[in-house]
């Protein structure tokens, strides 16, 4: 089982829309895949349709007083499991902080179901924090979407830093720009001006589109209601450069 | 994720109408109903139902018509895992069977089957074309909660292997929707039916004799029909050169049965012992050269290993002449095995062994039970290689270990066809113990023999005018054989103390191989 997780210290930035796209692909691809939704706001739960609860809520999960297969939802597409959002995720460092090995808690609960999956997407909270900690313990890839302004790239040299700072095993990290417009100077020129040599820069750039938009509104994954869309080609890409052969 | 499925179908397995179906989900539902499909479906395993052991279904799926257009490549293979999840990879094409693994493309469903089957073959185990249709169950937040798929024969005139069904299928988190929709269409009269699996070639329930009185003629004869009827079931897939495990396990039956002629020769007729015997020796013989070399070839991607100076690349040449030889072995063999002799053999055998059970025990030899006969051939085989092993000391030659070797499978013949005389636990601890002595005698007398035969090969590749670089690689292998060697050889001694400890002692006493 391999661990996957869309993460950034900034909200807005496309990691959701990432999260749900990639996991759509990777079950496509006939991968057993389950994408935990670790964000309260839930928009990857919402995405898929699924109602935004969790028997018992982060308490039941973290103490383990509910396995986590109880709370997994199948959603609409073959080999793609949810673990949905449930609004008392904003409460989970104070959880987490409760337990033993409170930073490796999430961890050990994806190793419950790792014979079930082949691929695990993580859609994490825009913060650092507790939650934060674990996702790094937990994760094999740390999936890093940047806008491309020059305060996003500070904030990959904190989160890089952050990674580094880890103690124990630390995922890889890979950038990868997204809601670009290459219309916009700025944009083009943060784009080739990003330093390749101590964080691998994915290739792909993801466009600001607004059939991207539209996933919450059609509620699915882009490559599944617009497979021929430039987005989807971008998404397919972004997964061919970052997926786990 | 899909989860465990439930199959209805009509009580006279009559055709099933569409209408009548959605309307009594639509109580419930709001149901969506997807294109029409005629899908041919090739169910896939091997030829020893490998995949069927592990759980696991594999089709090879072929859209063939459908109502809308949609954008998918039309084929597919489909593994459907133990917990009833599913496992698609698209785009496949152009594929034919039977095939080994490698033609799977690179991908989930072929690492989940490639350790299952390893080197055998995919064949077709069934055919269909069916009629799909597949609805989905929503909730009010249109989201799908269960899937309902109508799957009946493309043709009503066509002799289908399975009526027209309708198979629930529960989603991972909605469970009570499913019990739902499957309690809405029981109510129009369906009911569940159980999904049977095919029947296994080779795997006839073995006679469950247990009377240790009855006559040994009767359990040996039923092991012999048992070897029979596996080496006719092997004989198709070894013509056709499916995989590499149709002539093993075509010639497991030939040493099988050679073992069993031999343990039975107190109670069967001479004519086994002057004739049926040197006939399944020369039958075994024939196939030889070809799983020989089978074996090296199964071997070359492991030797390439091996290499430390040379590199792998300079095993193309001995793998190009590997090839070569088997190609010619090949058609040696199977015109033998095609040939009027062979079939007449093959008949005449089935003849005998017919015949066993009425031809009159000859004067001479004792009247035997089964019990009494197992027990004097495990007794005496035992003994040969307790006595044999004993023998054995530093300096002993190879052709020593070669006939331990050789006493060690009789033992294990003995076991395996008495086996349903003898305790089921105590057997198992025995050849367990015996096993890992084979094992260490067979790594050593396997290293003896390739190592003269890749020194045959070699020479035999000078002649042809192979590279310099062929013959060192191969110079290499040698020498990593005689590091192989000398490691069994060194093994020996604990395989055998092993065997020879007190408690395979008890053992053997259970089984009635200590007299």
């Amino acid at each position: 089982m391999r661990v996957l997780a869309t993460y950034n210290i900034k909200g807005g930035v496309g990691k959701t829309s990432t999260a749900v796209n990639l996991a759509y692909l990777a079950a496509r691809e006939g991968r057993r895949t389950l994408l935990w939704d670790l964000d309260p706001q839930a928009a990857a739960t919402y995405m898929f349709r699924v109602r935004p609860r969790v028997k018992g809520g982060s308490h039941a999960l973290v103490t383990r007083k509910r396995p986590i297969e109880e709370a997994l939802k199948a959603t609409d597409f073959e080999n793609l499991d949810l673990l949905p959002a449930d609004f008392s995720y904003r409460n989970m460092d104070l959880e987490l902080d409760d337990t033993k090995k409170r930073t490796r808690r999430l961890g050990q609960l994806l190793d419950s179901v790792a014979a079930d999956y082949d691929m695990v997407f993580l859609d994490c909270p825009p913060s650092i924090s507790l939650v934060s900690e674990n996702v790094l313990h937990a994760s094999d890839t740390l999936l890093v979407p940047l806008i491309p302004a020059t305060l996003s790239l500070r904030t990959l040299d904190q989160l890089t830093r952050f990674v580094a700072d880890s103690q124990g095993s630390r995922p890889e990290v890979v950038a990868f720009f997204s809601m670009a417009d290459r219309r916009k100077r700025l944009h083009r020129d943060v784009i080739d001006a990003i330093p390749r040599d101590r964080t691998r820069v994915a290739d792909t750039v993801i466009p600001a589109l607004s059939i991207i938009e539209q996933m919450a509104v059609r509620r699915a994954p882009v490559p599944a209601f617009a497979p021929t869309s430039r987005a989807a080609q971008c998404y397919e890409q972004l997964w061919a450069e970052v997926c786990p052969r | 994720m899909m989860r465990t499925t439930r199959v209805l179908q009509a009580a006279d397995e009559g055709p099933l109408e569409l209408e009548p179906i959605i309307t009594a989900l639509s109580a419930q539902f709001a149901v969506a109903t997807g294109s029409k499909q005629i899908v041919r479906r090739v169910r896939l395993d091997t030829f020893d139902r490998l995949l069927g052991a592990a759980g696991l279904a594999l089709e090879h799926q072929t859209v063939e018509v459908r109502e809308t257009a949609v954008r998918d490549t039309g084929e597919r293979l489909v593994l459907s895992r133990p917990d009833g999840s599913s496992t698609v990879a698209v785009s496949v094409k152009n594929l034919r069977w039977p095939a080994l693994v490698d033609v799977l493309p690179s991908g989930p469903v072929r690492d989940a089957i490639a350790p299952v089957i390893g080197i055998r073959a995919l064949m077709v185990v069934s055919d269909e074309r069916r009629r799909l249709r597949r609805l989905d169950l929503r909730n009010e937040d249109r989201k799908i909660v269960a899937r309902v798929e109508l799957d009946e024969p493309a043709s009503h005139t066509a002799v289908a292997a399975s009526p027209a069904q309708l198979t629930v299928r529960r989603l991972r988190g909605y469970e009570e929707q499913a019990r739902r929709a499957d309690r809405l269409l029981v109510g129009l009269g369906l009911h569940a039916v159980g999904h049977g699996e095919d029947g296994e070639p080779g795997s006839a329930q073995k006679a469950s004799v247990t009377d240790r009185g009855i006559p040994a003629r009767e359990l040996l004869s039923a092991a012999l029909s048992e070897f029979l009827v596996t080496m006719r079931e092997n004989l198709p897939g070894l013509l056709a050169d499916v995989d590499t495990e149709f002539l093993h396990d075509f010639r497991v039956s030939v040493r099988r049965t050679r073992a069993t002629l031999k343990l039975g020769r107190p109670v069967l007729p001479e004519v086994m012992r002057s004739h049926w015997e040197p006939a399944f020796r020369s039958l075994g013989d024939l196939t030889t050269p070809v799983r020989d070399l089978d074996v090296y070839q199964l071997d070359l991607p492991a030797m390439r290993l091996w290499l430390v100076t040379a590199d792998p690349a300079d095993l193309d040449l001995l793998a190009a002449y590997l090839r070569r030889r088997r190609a010619v072995a090949r058609r040696a063999l199977v015109r033998s095995l095609r040939s009027v002799t062979f079939r007449r053999m093959l008949t005449e055998w089935g003849g005998e062994l017919a015949t066993l059970m009425d031809t009159p025990e000859e004067t001479d030899l004792e009247p035997l039970s089964a019990g009494q006969l197992a027990d004097r051939s495990i007794s005496r085989v035992y003994r040969r290689v307790v006595r044999g092993g004993a023998g054995i000391g530093a300096d002993s030659p190879a052709q020593d270990l070669h006939w331990l070797r050789k006493r060690c499978k009789e033992l294990r013949y003995a076991l395996e066809v008495f086996a349903p005389l003898i305790d089921h636990a105590a057997r198992k601890r025995a050849v367990a113990d015996l096993k890992s002595l084979q094992d260490v005698l067979g790594r050593f007398q396997d290293t003896e023999v390739q190592r003269r035969a890749m020194r045959g090969f070699a020479e035999e590749m000078m002649a042809e005018g192979t590279t310099a670089g062929a013959v060192l690689a191969m110079g290499e292998l040698i020498g990593h054989l005689d590091v192989e060697q000398d490691r069994a050889r060194r093994e020996f001694d604990a395989a055998f103390g092993r065997f020879e400890r007190p408690s395979s002692l008890q053992l053997m006493h259970r089984l009635g191989g200590v007299r």
